[in-house]
């Protein structure tokens, strides 16, 4: 229901932003490489990567509400990155991030390395500088 | 020109936009996105050093993102990069919740190295980060119209038009976005500025043909696509994909 209305809206917006110019016109793409002519079967692609990610979204526990809201913000180039790749793309977190379960090992080494100035875990550390 | 920015969302928007709970933070793209949906250019710099301290040294904070740990490990961060104390050889950064918080060029540099050296300028569109190219500072505001914010792109287009004069990929796309948003005799005065610097120019003959059929002068349309001199293909269906429009009257 959220989703489908995601995709009716990504139309509309798609045939309102294309149907101010008529077919026949170079849009600005063309200067940066972009292909000027988007295949029916592109355009589909994009509509799904963007359905895609709202999924995804979904799964991953982001606000139902402000899904559609935050797809709408990508350009498509950007919908299908995040379709491709979400899984794997690194999620920068606050530097107050607790590392509770961390093994005692990890911590160790890792509060050696800050120490050493080759990591900055731990917010406590002060790196030694041989510089 | 516009000359005061602000915000679109507020801070608890931009919080809720950007968190993915099961990842614990935020992705590079959202990171962007937001931010240009908050009405800002978001500029990526090139991964060196001497961009970073370019952005710096006019002020510009960078987004960093950086990895605190190992790959084995990670521990992703954004960080804003406040300035450089070469006396000291640190790196200005509100790293967690200390201010301005120095950190050791080295250390920082391992972190940053981690991320492949990424970082955003975030700039209203009526300033230009130091370090840009009208290429790139062209796609980043393009990015702006692509979601919808023409008249924001509007304005950096012109912007960047204060420093590169006369770049056509510049002021092509300022008269498209005009076009866009109806802006007929704004386009129409720029696409021709365009053809009297380069007047073979085939993208701007093709849209100001397209506009003077819009705005029935078929006559003069058909004069301009008969200057066109291409052996690209594409150009080509394009040049008589807009004859035939004005064979067909121009309106449906």
């Amino acid at each position: 229901m959220k989703i489908s209305k995601l995709l009716l809206s990504f139309v509309l917006s798609v045939s309102l932003f294309t149907q101010v110019l008529s077919a026949q016109m170079a849009s600005t793409g063309v200067v940066l490489g972009e292909s000027d002519t988007v295949s029916s079967k592109e355009k589909l692609v994009q509509i799904l990567s963007r359905e895609d990610v709202a999924q995804r979204f979904e799964e991953m526990g982001v606000d139902s509400k402000i899904i559609e809201a935050r797809i709408a913000s990508m350009t498509n180039e950007e919908a299908s990155k995040m379709a491709l790749q979400i899984e794997t793309l690194p999620a920068g977190a606050d530097a107050g991030m607790s590392i509770v379960g961390a093994i005692v090992f990890i911590f160790i080494v890792l509060l050696i390395t800050d120490i050493l100035g080759v990591t900055k875990v731990f917010n406590f550390t002060k790196p030694i500088t041989n510089n | 020109m516009q000359t005061s920015y602000t915000p679109r969302l507020s801070a608890q928007e931009l919080d809720a936009r950007t968190l993915i709970p099961a990842k614990g933070g935020t992705l590079q793209i959202e990171l962007i996105a937001t931010a240009r949906a908050n009405g800002m250019l978001v500029y990526p710099i090139e991964p060196t050093f001497e961009a970073l301290f370019a952005e710096l040294s006019a002020d510009h904070p960078v987004i960093v993102l950086v990895n605190r740990s190992y790959s084995w490990y990670p521990l992703w961060h954004y960080a804003p990069v406040l300035g450089y104390d070469a006396k000291a050889q640190t790196i200005l950064s509100h790293f967690a919740d200390t201010p301005k918080e120095a950190l050791p060029i080295a250390t920082f540099a391992a972190l940053w190295e981690r991320s492949g050296n990424w970082g955003v300028v975030l700039v209203p569109p009526e300033k230009l980060p130091t370090s840009a190219t009208a290429k790139k500072f062209l796609s980043a505001a393009y990015d702006l119209e692509k979601i919808g914010m023409t008249s924001e792109a509007i304005i950096a287009y012109k912007t960047a038009l204060t420093r590169w004069q006369d770049d056509i990929p510049l002021l092509f796309a300022l008269a498209n976005a005009y076009y866009r948003s109806h802006q007929l005799d704004q386009a129409e005065e720029i696409y021709r500025y365009i053809l009297l610097i380069d007047p073979l120019y085939s993208f701007a003959l093709n849209n100001l043909a397209d506009l003077l059929c819009q705005t029935g002068r078929s006559d003069e349309a058909l004069q301009l696509l008969d200057q066109v001199v291409t052996d690209n293909a594409e150009i080509q269906a394009l040049v008589q994909a807009t004859r035939q429009e004005i064979k067909m009257g121009c309106r449906e």
